[in-house]
């Protein structure tokens, strides 16, 4: 009798395992939603459904970079008729293993949202020479390092980005001092944080200030919100008064400790800029968002892979082609502000900012 | 000075779910149970604290449910440990590997897959609660606390003179020693051990309620973010004893406060540099204490009643 209830025990278990393991396969959309094959330029086996995966270690529910990227490939899996799945929430020491797993079960694409995942996408796409690997954030040189050409780098221009978030903390702060936090040190982090500074730094000097950004923060983790807390907590002891970050689920740590402060002193003097979706309206200090239309990104890679003319090539992400843009503004910005912040945007996108 | 006393605010905030998390160890492993599975049990406790929290607006609840939730879980561990005599680790390991998994799949169902974050009220601080709003520094650490803190604190003190002071404790204590003897004085060995996995259940629960009904408005995966082996080394590092553990959490929750203080009051120093503290403040004070053993004689060994 004991072992028998120690053999089902051990069966719950696994099955559990089974069925909570972070990924799922979600049906294409309608085949009424599905653009006509005129549309996308299907070639001739347009009957086949292509099948897309995405790994990620943050969670896909995390209000940050996770949900963003997942909607990303639902938006462009939505459009393209393509099948989707995912595994998140993944260790460094499984992003590997779960890549296999998808190209071992067929999938036509494999989507890497991170410059983290660059040694495992190398290692696969050498043993699956016949699956596509897209890369967000991949750097320049990675799809040169593919000996297949099967890897194309998906590269939102990380200093845009921080000069999107940068031109309006340097025209909001009232301090002069203005804080990052980081969630790993990668490039386009480190990219994004040189964007911010400097675009701050720029446009305080036009306006007569001398606008100071704290030196960037690690949190070493996407999914400890309370880190996010405990740093916009120092950061606002420093004097910081406009956040921005890269760090996802610590971002929304951090607005929780930003609208806790504004709400003990009475008012909203502590601001934040989300990113990568819009998320206005998210929580009362974000004043606006950084977005970057990751859908488009991926739904080039699905182009090319449909045509089979994908890989061994950068696909960039910038302001002039409408990849990144600045979201929607909150109320707590003044008009005249507002107007300011959208001339830098043009000078941004019309490549004279700073110049 | 003002540096000090935030390092000193952001280490309660840090501790708190650790001192919880330890005590559920202690009485574990008092009673002869090593359980490495805090760490799941505080997930499936931190998720249950969330929705309930969600769905009743009430915290209270939610951390009553995150309580309750760690026990039905920690009915796995006990059966399977104490009836089954398997082994601890593997059983610790496995509640790991599968709570975790089940909070993930739970949320997921319940909100959907790449939904909006949602977020939920958090307990008011006793301040709150008395309507002040306090400004020393006094004021703050003992005001400006939720009920949750408060009550990790006064268990540390019962657990003291529990295990110290009652003969129930010293009984209980007994079970974790030498089960073998504790029976022939008439102590039911597998009821202690039962009770002890219903506490370790319910304390583990509400240590990872407590991040989301006090700490933080939203849940993510992997929010524990490795508090329940930290709370096993507290428990080393406390010598197993209510005290000791209580030293060892705060100390944790200083270095890692500490850390991030001067991550962001410092420049051009490396931040790999401060989050060296923890661990480099670990090592020099296990070194200092020594690696004398301390703990329960009769940790982490099945009790076979039948066995001579």
């Amino acid at each position: 009798m004991k072992k028998l209830f120690a053999l089902l025990l051990t069966l719950a278990m696994v099955l559990s395992l089974a069925a909570c393991g972070g990924g799922k396969t979600e049906a294409p959309a309608a085949s009424g939603d599905k653009p006509a094959a005129t549309e996308t330029e299907k070639p001739a086996d347009s009957g086949k459904t292509y099948k897309v995966a995405m790994i990620c270690d943050s969670s896909i529910s995390d209000g940050g970079w996770g949900m963003a990227c997942y909607n990303a490939m639902i938006a462009a899996a939505e459009k393209y008729g393509w099948e989707t799945a995912y595994s998140d929430s993944i260790d460094q020491s499984a992003y590997y293993d779960n890549i296999v797993s998808y190209c071992d079960l067929g999938y036509d694409l494999i989507y890497a949202p991170g410059n983290q995942y660059t040694d495992a996408v190398l290692q696969a796409a050498e043993e699956y020479p016949d699956i596509a690997f897209a890369l967000l954030n991949g750097a320049e040189s990675t799809p040169a390092k593919a000996v297949n050409s099967n890897v194309t780098s998906l590269l939102p221009n990380a200093t845009q980005i921080g000069w999107i978030a940068g031109a309006l903390a340097g025209l909001m702060t009232e301090t002069n001092t203005i804080a990052f936090i980081g969630g790993m040190e990668l490039d386009t982090t480190k990219g994004k944080y040189e964007g911010y500074k400097e675009a701050a730094a720029y446009v305080g000097a036009q306006e007569g200030k001398d606008v100071k950004t704290l030196d960037i923060v690690y949190s070493n983790s996407f999914s400890a919100s309370d880190k996010g807390i405990e740093f916009a907590k120092a950061m606002m002891d420093q004097g910081a008064d406009v956040f921005f970050g890269d760090a996802s689920a610590v971002d929304s740590g951090a607005r929780q400790a930003i609208d806790e402060a504004n709400a003990a002193s009475g008012s909203v003097k502590v601001y934040d800029i989300a990113q990568p979706s819009d998320s206005l309206g998210q929580n009362e200090c974000i004043i606006c968002s950084q977005v970057t239309d990751n859908s488009g990104l991926v739904g080039l890679s699905m182009e090319a892979v449909e045509n089979g003319t994908f890989g061994g090539e950068t696909i960039y992400g910038t302001l002039q082609n409408g990849v990144l843009s600045a979201g929607a503004i909150s109320d707590l910005v003044p008009s005249e502000i507002a107007e300011k912040y959208q001339g830098y945007l043009d000078q941004m996108t019309n490549d004279t900012f700073m110049k | 000075m003002e540096f000090a006393m935030n390092v000193i605010l952001s280490s309660v905030r840090m501790a708190t779910p650790l001192i919880f998390l330890a005590l559920a160890e202690l009485y574990s492993q008092r009673a002869g149970l090593v359980h490495i599975g805090l760490e799941g049990l505080a997930a499936i406790g931190s998720l249950s604290g969330f929705l309930v929290s969600l769905i009743t607006g009430s915290p209270l609840l939610g951390v009553a449910a995150g309580a309750a939730v760690g026990i039905l879980v920690n009915m796995i561990y006990a059966y399977a440990t104490i009836n089954l005599c398997a082994e601890q680790i593997v059983y610790g390991m496995a509640i790991n590997i599968f709570a975790p998994a089940l909070a993930a799949f739970i949320y997921r169902v319940y909100f959907g897959a790449g939904s909006e974050l949602v977020q939920v009220g958090l307990m008011n601080s006793l301040a709150s609660m008395l309507g002040v709003t306090p400004t020393s520094f006094i004021g703050k650490l003992f005001l400006e606390q939720t009920p949750m803190v408060y009550l990790a604190y006064a268990l540390v003190i019962f657990t003291a003179i529990y295990f110290n002071k009652t003969k129930s404790g010293l009984n209980y204590k007994a079970v974790g020693e030498y089960p073998k003897a504790a029976a022939t004085l008439g102590i039911n060995v597998v009821g202690v051990k039962y009770v002890a996995c219903v506490i370790c259940g319910a304390l583990a629960g509400m240590g990872g309620a407590y991040l989301t009904t006090c700490y933080t408005t939203t849940y993510t995966d992997g929010n524990v973010a490795g508090r329940g082996f930290i709370a096993l080394a507290a428990v080393i590092f406390g010598r197993w004893s209510a005290g000791g553990v209580l030293l060892a959490c705060l100390f944790f929750g200083f270095c890692d406060a500490l850390q991030i203080r001067l991550q962001v009051s410092s420049y051009g120093v490396p931040y790999q540099f401060f989050q060296m503290i923890p661990y480099i403040a670990t090592v020099v004070v296990l070194a200092v204490i020594g690696m004398k053993k301390a703990g329960p004689k009769g940790v982490g060994k099945p009790y076979l009643r039948e066995e001579r």
